[in-house]
């Protein structure tokens, strides 16, 4: 293993540590995300009876909300606040005498800090798969590029958080600016609602930016509302979208880093 | 009582100045306390979209139980926010020096902080329920009887967070956790109208955490969907909402060992 290899895990393993050592948060995610999946079962189930609405039934439905709850877990469950704050209290000015590469730390920090919402992820995940027992993947190669597709959003997820924050090189406060970064993403990653169900226009600007790819993908190619071709493009564009985030953000952070001022004593 | 009010007045305006010394600041806060409402809003519309009722709720009723909701919580973030660090001043020993001054702890505490995203909030749902009321073609003359209902529905919020803060003086820690998953559960059940969801949780929803007073039980009043009496349950429950969370803030006051320094 390299050096910088072995930073990486390092930094990935305290994350996961810190993280477990709140046992707190694994029940506040898991009653929060469990709540908010219950709600969304009993509108769905009320509205869709044994009709559909846009292509979806019950059974994709069901479905469709599981797989939400499980990304959703991971995309909202992880340590942001953890990198604003660096930023926000002058950490930062430390990590760049550091001879690690910022982003790089960073994100293994905030992916170590993902890896530690698994435990809510599929403890909610099973216990919602038991209790409304959803339908398989339609295929098994379906299943597979579904986890090929939820693996991606680890970085995915990172690069836009990591932009995000960014923005505290100009502000003092970070809460406004997570949450409306949350409230893009809730909905135009469908958590709110299936992409399917809003009009053209809205659709467009929903692919326009990565957030569908967080809940609408791994989602689609699950219930085989796109082919093995559109699963294999749709993963093309979340792998496109994680390699441009990634470069995005490392201008970014070239000009936002003068921003910074250090007050000595 | 007139002293307890100045208080209050001077704090959260001294807040306030404080606040706007950092306009950035503001103004996202605001911004992401409107763009939820607007999505909520966005939401509603696109679910209306595709389908003509949810629970027997038309689109512009629903519109005015989202505003109303967005108005009671807006409300609270913008009149007691501060509400929400009791927990961190127990566990820091910070209500030493609040339990010494001549006002209300409870009063001191709240009027600590302004949820700046509450001006987004509170703007928005106006627009919500603004627009659900012209399309539900509710009346002007409704208005006297929506505004006392908004104000016992704040006041029932304000009530509920206080209770849930305060459970901060026994299990101690930084975070409100309670609170916080009450009012995100709030806002994940209370969006829908209670129809949809089993006897149980509607009954949980109204008479064991009320929180259908802080928004359901209103608005089914302004569209007659409820006898006029649930007008009296409706204050009746905000004075006892009232009166158990001042019950458990001193309590929990009595028990409040400082951190010491």
């Amino acid at each position: 293993m390299t050096h910088t290899l072995a930073v990486d895990r390092a930094l990935a393993v305290l994350s996961i540590k810190r993280r477990l050592a709140y046992k707190g948060t694994f029940f506040i995610g898991l009653i929060l995300g469990g709540g908010g999946l219950l709600v969304l079962m009993a509108l769905w189930r009320h509205l869709l009876g044994d009709g559909t609405l846009a292509g979806y039934d019950w059974d994709a439905m069901r479905a469709y909300q599981i797989i939400s709850f499980i990304t959703a877990t991971m995309a909202f469950g992880a340590a942001d606040w953890y990198i604003a704050d660096r930023i926000l209290d002058g950490m930062v000015a430390i990590d760049l005498t550091k001879p690690v590469d910022f982003q790089r730390a960073r994100a293994a920090e905030f992916i170590g800090s993902m890896l530690a919402t698994v435990p809510t992820a599929v403890v909610g995940g099973v216990g919602a798969w038991l209790l409304f027992a959803p339908p398989g993947p339609v295929s098994p190669l379906a299943g597979a590029l579904t986890i090929v597709s939820v693996l991606l959003i680890f970085p995915l997820v990172f690069e836009v958080v990591y932009l995000s924050v960014m923005v505290c090189f100009w502000t003092k406060r970070y809460l406004g600016i997570m949450w409306a970064r949350e409230a893009l993403m809730s909905f135009f990653a469908g958590m709110m609602i299936p992409l399917a169900f809003m009009p053209e226009w809205l659709r467009a600007i929903a692919w326009a930016t990565p957030f569908p790819h967080y809940t609408t993908t791994p989602t689609d190619i699950y219930l085989g509302r796109v082919d093995t071709l559109g699963a294999l493009g749709l993963i093309a564009a979340q792998a496109a979208w994680v390699v441009v985030l990634w470069v995005g953000a490392r201008l970014l952070w070239r000009y936002a880093v003068k921003r910074v001022t250090v007050h000595g004593g | 009582m007139r002293h307890t009010a100045a208080v209050y007045g001077r704090s959260l305006a001294a807040h306030v100045k404080s606040t706007m010394e950092y306009p950035a600041d503001f103004w996202i806060m605001a911004s992401s306390g409107a763009l939820w409402q607007v999505l909520q809003f966005a939401f509603i519309s696109v679910l209306f979209a595709n389908i003509t009722t949810v629970a027997g709720w038309g689109y512009h009723e629903m519109l005015i139980l989202a505003g109303f909701l967005g108005l009671s919580g807006g409300s609270s973030a913008l009149f007691w926010d501060g509400i929400w660090s009791t927990p961190s001043m127990i566990v820091k020993g910070e209500l030493d020096y609040r339990i010494v001054r001549p006002a209300p702890v409870m009063v001191q505490v709240a009027s600590s902080h302004i949820g700046m995203q509450s001006f987004g909030e509170v703007t928005l749902s106006s627009a919500m329920l603004v627009l659900g009321w012209t399309g539900a073609g509710l009346g002007l003359d409704m208005l006297p009887l929506a505004l006392l209902l908004l104000a016992c529905a704040c006041v029932i919020q304000c009530a509920l967070l206080t209770a849930m803060c305060a459970i901060g003086f026994w299990v101690k820690g930084h975070f409100p956790a309670f609170a916080w998953i009450a009012v995100d559960l709030q806002r994940d059940v209370m969006r829908f109208p209670l129809g949809i969801y089993p006897p149980l949780v509607r009954l949980a929803a109204t008479f064991m955490l009320p929180f259908a007073f802080a928004s359901f039980v209103p608005v089914q009043i302004l569209m007659g969907r409820l006898p006029a009496w649930w007008m009296t349950g409706t204050i009746a429950v905000t004075v006892v909402m009232v009166g158990i969370a001042v019950a458990v803030f001193r309590a929990g006051l009595r028990s409040y060992d400082s951190a010491g320094h």
